[in-house]
């Protein structure tokens, strides 16, 4: 079943254009010209229920532009966003009591006061029962060890606790979307660990739906079985993580150290490594099979040693964002 | 650092202000809008208390709209933010790093006033002078040499006024939230400086008492100069009254920066 | 409706509490603006009392009735600071994302904008209004019977929305502005010149301006005068206190009207 459906989803801002230096500064007190920036453009997609997805594109790509439509914040210039069925923008209200959404860079906690006052807040606001509230509380503690910190104020807190405190706050009324927005941004090991490990633990437990946004490599192998990729406020690539390596770095490296500094060619491989007795060859798989690679290679020049290399992560990052003809 | 440098970079954050400032066009309209209300409700306020009199305290009622139109343009004069910005520095923690630069920090700050004031003088004063002539009465001063003391006497206000927001701001190293005393500070200024009302309506006992104080000299000295309240012989000595609240204020705000500038070394902001 | 009602109950109880914690994590803060605050008030009644030595009455009011008014208009100003203040500062809201939160929650977004943080300091501007309008009281006679205590009921209420409504429609400009104007200053000046002397020192012009279209005399002047028995040029004579109620009301509608129409501009930070 569809949790999300993203039908044509498109945001123009307008921005006012700025002279440059003191003429221009004094020309614009008069005359004010405006552009269009397309921010998102034409993005459709559905997320189905329990699937943790992953957004991830360049700083300013419309990653945060669609989240905050998804979830009711902005209001899409056309298209539209259903939420469990529900229009977002005609019934906020409603589909917010489905929705858990948590901004890494700020935080939905009262600063001055201990973190279960906030807490407390929430039961009020999502007008959750008192049972439901105090199980959630408890499955809570379980995985995030937060009746630990419950009683501490908030701007006492570390990054990584506050982050454990916004996570509840955004869980305690047991909606069926989480959206996170950079939930790892400037956590330690420990930090990211626990974040990831909620999610996981969320996701297997109530079988949330998690959308995430991200720049870690990390969450996106840790966590998700599906990226979205997009750039300039379009949707580049839309898959399981295996299926848009295999698309758009649909190459491996193999790693070869021979006995000397000499190393061998081949026509359908590329050298783009070579230091020492150690060389690097990337290639297409469907040009030549790794096998085939080693056999003719070896039977140039003597091998001591291979590997296989599959594209990384950071590999296809780089290759969405920057398209795929760029050397990488 | 040598001085000629120095003075590059005060022109530079100054120049870079005016451009900033005349970026903003709302807040200049916003403001202008606000403020030419609040001459209308002062200007109307007269005109219902001078209803049955010509002269009050050897102020005629046109004198009094020239009054106000000034005060309400002079205003554009003390919308400096001093104390603001170095609470947020403080706030943010980033005050030892900037207050150790070679360059001083409160020099920035009055430059960047500087150059806000300028853009303000063709975005505020200007609109102000305008309309308040029209609708009001002409601003024109009692006479020429009246019109240059104003000036020089306006100069000095700034400074007192500035100073006085800069001695005030170091009270951000002691305090996390001022602005208690900043409010305190803002109707102190606005209440006994003469800016609303004029303090020869003031009883005796407590107008002496205010001449000792800072806030006449922001609005009340220049005011009385323009509209020729006082004689030359009364207003000579009180200019210099103000040009020693100018010198006691720098003196004040050097050593209050230097102890600042010390505890900042030590705590490391 | 029922079940909003308590859910709407519930909730404010809950950011009351919170407020006050807030408030005793700070003491220092309060003493501080229990001093400034009613300091400007103090000092701002005792220039009508200058005033009025120089000039005699104002309009025909002399300095009981003016403090009356005075007294009168500090109060519903300090209930307003106490529920609207947040309208001053809506531009920091709209510049840094403030909303994002508030359209996240179940409830209205104006409610939440209202109410998520009460401004108890609004109380230290409760003691010199009450202080003056008392000493107001004394000289012009005013008996406190039940009616009379009913219609300042009213008078306050209608009072509070008026100035929250204005509050919130000139706020609700940085949404399409999107840039921080402080309309704090100025609206408190314009605010204290309406309200805290007679209306009718005015022209004619202004005053029905201020009657019929951006209803500020109902604030404190027509009301005032009512209950000391002066007479106005205000229709329908008695009912003063209940149009100051509607028209709280009605200001309030429209700047609700506008907040929303705004909050359809929204861009969120960071853009």
């Amino acid at each position: 079943m569809a949790v999300i459906e993203v039908k044509n989803l498109t945001k123009d801002y307008k921005v006012n254009k700025k002279g440059k230096g003191l003429g221009g500064a004094i020309k614009n007190l008069f005359v004010r010209e405006k552009t269009i920036v397309h921010a998102v453009k034409d993005l459709s997609f559905t997320i189905e229920k329990g699937e943790i997805v992953a957004f991830i594109g360049p700083n300013g790509a419309g990653k945060s532009t669609t989240v905050k439509m998804m979830s009711g914040i902005l209001n899409p210039t056309s298209g539209q966003v259903l939420v469990n069925g529900k229009d977002v923008a005609k019934k906020r209200k409603e589909v917010v009591m489905d929705l858990g959404v948590v901004f890494g860079q700020r935080t939905q906690l009262n600063w001055d006061l201990r973190l279960g006052e906030s807490f407390e807040l929430m039961k009020r606001i999502y007008q959750i029962p008192d049972e439901r509230y105090k199980e959630n509380l408890k499955v809570m503690d379980d995985i995030l060890g937060i009746n630990e910190i419950i009683d501490i104020p908030v701007r006492q807190l570390s990054l990584g606790q506050r982050m454990r405190g916004d996570l509840v706050a955004a869980m305690l009324h047991s909606p069926s979307v989480l959206f996170l927005d950079e939930p790892t941004i400037g956590l330690d090991v420990d930090g990211k660990y626990a974040i990831r490990k909620f999610i996981k633990e969320i996701n297997r437990v109530k079988g949330t739906t998690v959308i995430l946004t991200t720049h870690d490599l990390g969450d996106i192998q840790e966590l998700c079985e599906r990226l979205i990729i997009i750039n300039n406020g379009e949707l580049m690539e839309d898959g399981p993580l295996q299926e848009v390596t295999e698309r758009i770095a649909p190459f491996k490296t193999l790693v070869v150290e021979f006995y000397d500094g000499e190393a061998g060619v081949h026509p359908k491989a590329e050298l783009f490594y070579h230091e020492g007795n150690i060389a690097k060859y990337r290639f297409r798989k469907a040009d030549i099979t790794a096998a085939q690679l080693i056999e003719e290679i070896s039977s140039a020049k003597e091998i001591k040693d291979v590997s296989i290399e599959e594209a990384s992560i950071d590999d296809i990052i780089r290759i969405a964002y920057h398209g795929s003809n760029e050397k990488i | 650092m040598n001085i000629r440098k120095s003075i590059t970079a005060y022109f530079y954050v100054y120049k870079i202000r005016i451009q900033k400032s005349l970026a903003y066009h709302y807040d200049v309209y916003g403001n202008i809008l606000m403020q030419c209300i609040i001459m209308f409700a002062a200007a109307f306020f007269w005109r219902a208390l001078y209803a049955g009199e010509t002269v009050v305290q050897g102020v005629a009622a046109e004198q009094m709209y020239i009054y106000t139109v000034v005060s309400t343009a002079m205003s554009v004069f003390f919308m400096n933010d001093v104390e603001q910005r170095v609470m947020r520095s403080v706030e943010k923690g980033t005050i030892a790093v900037e207050m150790l630069k070679p360059i001083n920090l409160y020099g920035i700050f009055f430059f960047e006033d500087l150059g806000k004031l300028t853009a303000l003088c063709f975005q505020n004063l200007l609109p102000i002078v305008l309309i308040g002539s029209i609708f009001i009465a002409v601003p024109k001063p009692a006479n020429m040499t009246a019109f240059l003391l104003f000036v020089l006497s306006l100069v000095m206000a700034y400074l007192i006024h500035w100073l006085l927001a800069a001695c005030f701001s170091m009270w951000a190293f002691v305090t996390i939230n001022m602005n208690p005393l900043l409010q305190v500070k803002k109707h102190l200024i606005r209440l006994l400086s003469g800016s609303i009302i004029p303090l020869w309506f003031f009883p005796d006992w407590l107008a002496s008492i205010l001449n000792c104080l800072p806030f006449v000299y922001i609005y009340q000295l220049p005011l009385d100069i323009y509209i020729g309240k006082e004689g030359m012989s009364n207003i000579l000595p009180r200019l210099g009254i103000q040009a020693v609240w100018v010198v006691a204020l720098f003196v004040l705000f050097m050593i209050l920066q230097k102890n600042a500038l010390k505890k900042v070394m030590v705590q490391g902001g | 409706m029922l079940s909003g009602i308590r859910h709407y109950t519930s909730v404010t109880l809950a950011y009351l509490k919170l407020s006050i914690l807030t408030v005793f994590e700070y003491p220092a803060n309060m003493i501080g603006w229990l001093i400034s605050n009613p300091l400007q008030f103090i000092v701002g009644f005792a220039t009508i009392q200058f005033v009025v030595k120089e000039f005699g009455d104002i309009a025909g009011w002399n300095y009981g009735q003016l403090a009356f008014l005075y007294g009168l208009a500090i109060i519903s100003h300090a209930l307003s600071m106490i529920f609207f203040v947040q309208g001053w500062f809506m531009g920091y809201s709209v510049i840094e994302g403030d909303f994002d939160r508030y359209l996240l929650r179940p409830m209205s977004v104006l409610y939440q904008f209202c109410f998520t943080q009460f401004n108890l300091i609004g109380i230290t501007d409760l003691i010199p209004g009450l202080c003056v309008f008392i000493y107001g009281c004394i000289q012009v006679g005013f008996v406190f019977n039940l009616r009379n205590i009913l219609a300042l009921v009213a008078i306050l209420v209608g009072a509070t929305f008026i100035r929250g409504g204005v509050y919130i429609a000139i706020g609700s400009s940085s949404f399409w502005s999107k840039s921080i104007v402080d309309f704090g200053g100025y609206t408190q000046e314009l605010f204290d010149k309406t309200t805290m002397y007679p209306l009718s020192m005015y022209p004619e012009s202004v005053q029905f301006i201020l009657t019929f279209i951006i209803p500020i005399g109902w604030v404190s002047f027509y009301p005032a005068a009512e209950l000391m028995g002066i007479s106005t040029d205000a229709f329908m004579p008695g009912a003063a206190p209940l149009i100051s109620l509607g028209a709280g009301a009605l200001v309030f509608a429209v700047a609700s009207v506008v907040f929303y129409a705004g909050l359809k501009k929204y861009e969120s930070a960071g853009n």
